[in-house]
């Protein structure tokens, strides 16, 4: 099975952080991104998995390859049944803590990606998609 | 499992820690403890902690790194990030990730030579 | 397909058939058949799969008995099917005869391969559809090929545009012209970080002489490329602020008392000789740079 292919991990114990980044890292590679890019890609969903893992107590990712103008790219999701996020906005905002320090991550995550979507309810849980194409001049 | 991991010896009058390529959560969370209980034990001026072979520093390390160092400087030590690797570097400013009262050389060697030298001034 | 056989060329084959071999279907069934290069089907009228070849198995993956009665659709990346792209092309290939592009495709294991394919509408002496006809061809390897010589061409490019040198050990320079968009500041962080880690140069010259004028989005980047040199454990000196760069970043509300500046290049190495003689190779993060 070549990690081209789009797939899914669980995430439920603080190990499987590891795993998420080992994953992101072979599938980013394997997409053709750039180590700086790959270090990018890596980060964020370092940051997604800890998220889940903090908040929600388990959740999964899911991984696949796309293409936008001709060039590859990846999309990364992670989605869990937590207790989902009050306040969308203000937890997408520069600098938003939740008290514990640092915050859910989501502002830097958003700046390292190309794209980050969201959708998240209150008791039901939160959805988080992460896309980055490459770049011509790479 | 955990503090295993990361190495701590004692050189010239330096703590210096080496941390893997990608250590769990809970063996970050060890490198506080290790390293205040050694500078403890060996009266140490200060840490030096070699990142070289660090891939992929998020907001909870470079975190842990800050309050370590932090900590250090309680004790009245210094604490040098040696050999950060250029993409952790870069995406480490794009996140905006600050570290705090740390020192940085680009490698070992250098951080080492720092010891009897004072802190750059100006 | 058929292939005009001359008289001549005829009585020379070594395959004796009856006939003409041009009208030989059983050789044309034969030669599609056993193709490997090409995909070669027969489509429904909805884009149904109704013949195989071992050209389509080698590059599609699927056995005939898996895919015959399955739309063509299988075979296209997930952002493709939600834009209707198999009805878009069935519809072309109705209309004017023939389709035909280059794009990436899906195999039976999920991978990605770039095709060239040529869709063909087949009508009957009345001009009713009948279906179509599609040839695939795997060009992922040309592709490949062009990518690599595109990254070379761009690789030099981006060398002329953000040259890294080294001017003294310990010392690395990087003339910058014009303005520095994210992208840029992108390439030049990623050049700079690497040349002075793989040199081990502790002092960095950002020479500005080329910029005739700085805006916010250039000042930022270059402070953001200060900071993240400083994570490597290295220093670097912004060289070249002239007196009107100098008003032009005051009134732009710029705070630059984390950086060392000098107004000229000369001024700049200086400074870092300077440095390098302290032998002071440690870079505190906070208040960092002095002057």
């Amino acid at each position: 099975m070549t990690v081209t292919s789009p797939g899914e991990m669980a995430i439920k114990t603080e190990g499987d952080i590891v795993l998420v980044r080992r994953t992101a890292r072979e599938v980013a590679m394997q997409t053709g991104f750039g180590a700086t890019d790959v270090t990018r890609i890596v980060t964020a969903s370092s940051e997604m998995a800890r998220n889940i893992f903090k908040y929600a107590g388990e959740g999964c990712m899911r991984w696949r390859t796309s293409e936008r103008d001709g060039l590859p790219g990846i999309e990364l999701e992670f989605e869990d049944h937590g207790p989902g996020i009050a306040d969308l906005n203000l937890a997408l905002q520069e600098g938003y803590t939740t008290g514990e320090g640092l915050g859910m991550g989501l502002p830097g995550a958003k700046r390292l990606m190309d794209e980050l979507e969201i959708r998240s309810q209150v008791g039901k849980g939160t959805k988080v998609v992460l896309r980055k194409w490459k770049r011509t001049l790479q | 499992m955990n503090a295993e991991n990361i190495s701590v010896i004692k050189v010239r009058e330096l703590l210096m820690v080496t941390m893997p390529s990608d250590p769990d959560d809970p063996t970050i969370s060890a490198l506080q403890e290790k390293v205040l209980n050694a500078m403890e034990r060996h009266e140490a001026k200060g840490v030096v902690l070699d990142i070289s072979a660090v891939e992929t520093l998020d907001s909870f390390f470079a975190r842990t790194i800050s309050e370590t160092a932090q900590m250090v400087t309680l004790m009245g030590g210094r604490t040098i990030i040696a050999g950060m690797r250029p993409a952790v570097a870069v995406t480490a400013t794009e996140l905006g990730l600050t570290l705090g009262t740390v020192e940085t050389a680009l490698n070992v060697d250098r951080a080492l030579d720092m010891v009897n030298k004072p802190e750059k001034q100006a | 397909m058929k292939s005009r056989v001359n008289k001549a060329d005829r009585d020379k084959s070594s395959n004796r058939v009856s006939g003409d071999i041009s009208s030989n279907t059983e050789l044309l069934q034969r030669l599609v058949n056993t193709v490997k290069d090409y995909a070669i089907l027969l489509l429904d009228t909805e884009g149904r799969v109704l013949t195989w070849n071992v050209g389509a198995e080698r590059i599609k993956g699927w056995k005939a008995d898996e895919i015959i009665g399955q739309p063509i659709s299988k075979f296209y990346a997930p952002e493709d099917i939600e834009k209707g792209k198999m009805e878009q092309e069935l519809r072309e290939a109705a209309e004017k005869g023939r389709f035909e592009d280059e794009s990436w495709r899906v195999r039976k294991d999920g991978t990605r391969f770039w095709a060239n394919v040529i869709l063909t509408a087949l009508r009957d002496e009345n001009g009713k559809l009948l279906g179509f006809g599609k040839v695939t061809r795997d060009l992922t390897e040309r592709r490949q090929n062009e990518e690599r010589i595109k990254k070379q061409s761009l690789e030099i490019l981006e060398m002329a545009t953000v040259p890294v040198v080294q001017v003294w050990e310990g010392i690395v320079l990087v003339p910058i012209i014009g303005t520095l968009d994210s992208q840029r500041t992108q390439q030049l962080m990623e050049r700079l970080l690497n040349r002075v880690t793989e040199t081990g140069s502790p002092v960095a010259l950002l020479d500005i002489t080329g910029v005739s004028t700085i805006d916010s989005q250039t000042a930022q980047h270059l402070i953001e490329t200060t900071s993240a040199v400083r994570l490597l454990g290295a220093e670097v000196i912004l060289t070249g602020v002239r007196p009107s760069i100098a008003q032009t970043l005051v009134h732009l509300g710029i705070d630059l008392s984390n950086v060392i500046t000098r107004s000229s290049l000369a001024a700049g190495l200086q400074r870092a000789f300077n440095l390098l003689n302290t032998t002071v190779t440690s870079i505190p993060q906070n208040n960092g740079g002095g002057k």
